[in-house]
């Protein structure tokens, strides 16, 4: 398990609700309930549960099996994870070191996730790995801007968020790409930073 | 195009508010009869770094990035606008906010028609 990220995420655990589940959450909310529509009857893995502000956008009565680097994030999270009308287990892991056997899951969610992510591209063939041939990937990301003068902002910003979470100029798309999956949609929510992206493995 | 009352008027105020403060920033700091290249320059990288902490505080209760970018945009425009106004002439601090916060107006008009460009442009993407 990568410890760098694990105690950095260990560390925002006691102020991260406080910073994103307002504003950012009720933002999101309506496009994340849209994405998450897509969860099927399959296995899902959904990945870095967090403090489970995305747990309350799941439709009903799903399988999913969700992880997440930092403990202390997914102590947060316990009271939304017992809520859910569901199947719902989480587990402490890295993506980098998943312990699921190949071809498991019929598809893989992501949440702002791919900021955070060391090695983005190694951590997308890992979750091409678990997903079954044909299955899934759908990611709800903010990626880095090509337009100006957003760009240089938001490298300017990374040099200050890396050190507090994430990375703010990922090119998630590209990313997922070179990780050998199909790109079938990208949709932007704002602007060209924040997207979903749906991918096949 | 966002249309939810909250979040509308969210970032009319956050960047309105930002812009002002900015603007009155730059006003105390950037003396008059500096060269203008370097006035504006000073004034984007003021308006910048004051925006930032702004911005990060105001994104938790209106949202990531549709405040970030907005904001930060808004503290380069505005920094420059009223720094460059604060070399050429003596600017009141009223002044100075008043011209930041209609730089914080304008950035905000802008980034809404921006953005609903970008996700229409988007929808061609899809594959």
């Amino acid at each position: 398990m990568d410890d760098v990220t694990r105690t950095k995420w260990d560390k925002v655990a006691a102020t991260y609700n406080l910073m994103v589940s307002y504003g950012p959450e009720k933002r999101w909310e309506p496009f994340k309930r849209d994405l998450f529509a897509n969860m099927g009857e399959g296995e899902i893995l959904f990945l870095a549960v967090g403090t489970g502000l995305d747990v309350p956008f799941f439709p009903e009565g799903r399988t999913i099996t969700g992880i997440d680097i930092s403990q202390k994030m997914l102590d947060k999270a316990t009271h939304r994870i017992d809520a859910y009308q569901g199947r719902l287990q989480v587990l402490q892991a890295d993506v980098h070191d998943m312990p699921f056997e190949d071809n498991r899951f019929d598809q893989v969610f992501t949440s702002c996730t791919f900021c955070s992510v060391p090695a983005p591209v190694d951590g997308l063939k890992a979750l091409k790995r678990v997903l079954k041939s044909q299955g899934d990937l759908f990611m709800f990301e903010h990626t880095g801007s090509q337009l100006y003068p957003f760009k240089p902002m938001m490298d300017l910003m990374t040099l200050v968020t890396r050190k507090l979470g994430p990375d703010m100029n990922r090119p998630t798309v590209e990313n997922v790409v070179a990780a050998g999956f199909t790109l079938k949609q990208v949709t932007h929510v704002y602007m060209d930073v924040v997207k979903t992206i749906h991918a096949v493995a | 195009m966002e249309t939810r009352p909250y979040f509308v008027l969210g970032d009319i105020f956050s960047n309105v508010a930002s812009g002002a403060l900015i603007g009155v920033v730059c006003a105390v700091l950037v003396p008059h009869g500096w060269h203008m290249l370097v006035t504006m320059i000073t004034g984007m990288v003021i308006g910048m770094v004051t925006s930032l902490p702004v911005a990060f505080f105001l994104s938790g209760l209106f949202g990531a990035m549709e405040t970030l970018l907005p904001v930060m945009t808004t503290g380069m425009v505005a920094g420059m606008v009223v720094a460059m106004q604060a070399s050429l002439t003596a600017t009141c601090l009223e002044d100075a906010a008043r011209i930041g916060g209609l730089c914080g107006l304008g950035v905000v008009t802008a980034t809404y028609l921006a953005n609903t460009l970008i996700r229409r442009r988007a929808t061609r993407w899809t594959t």
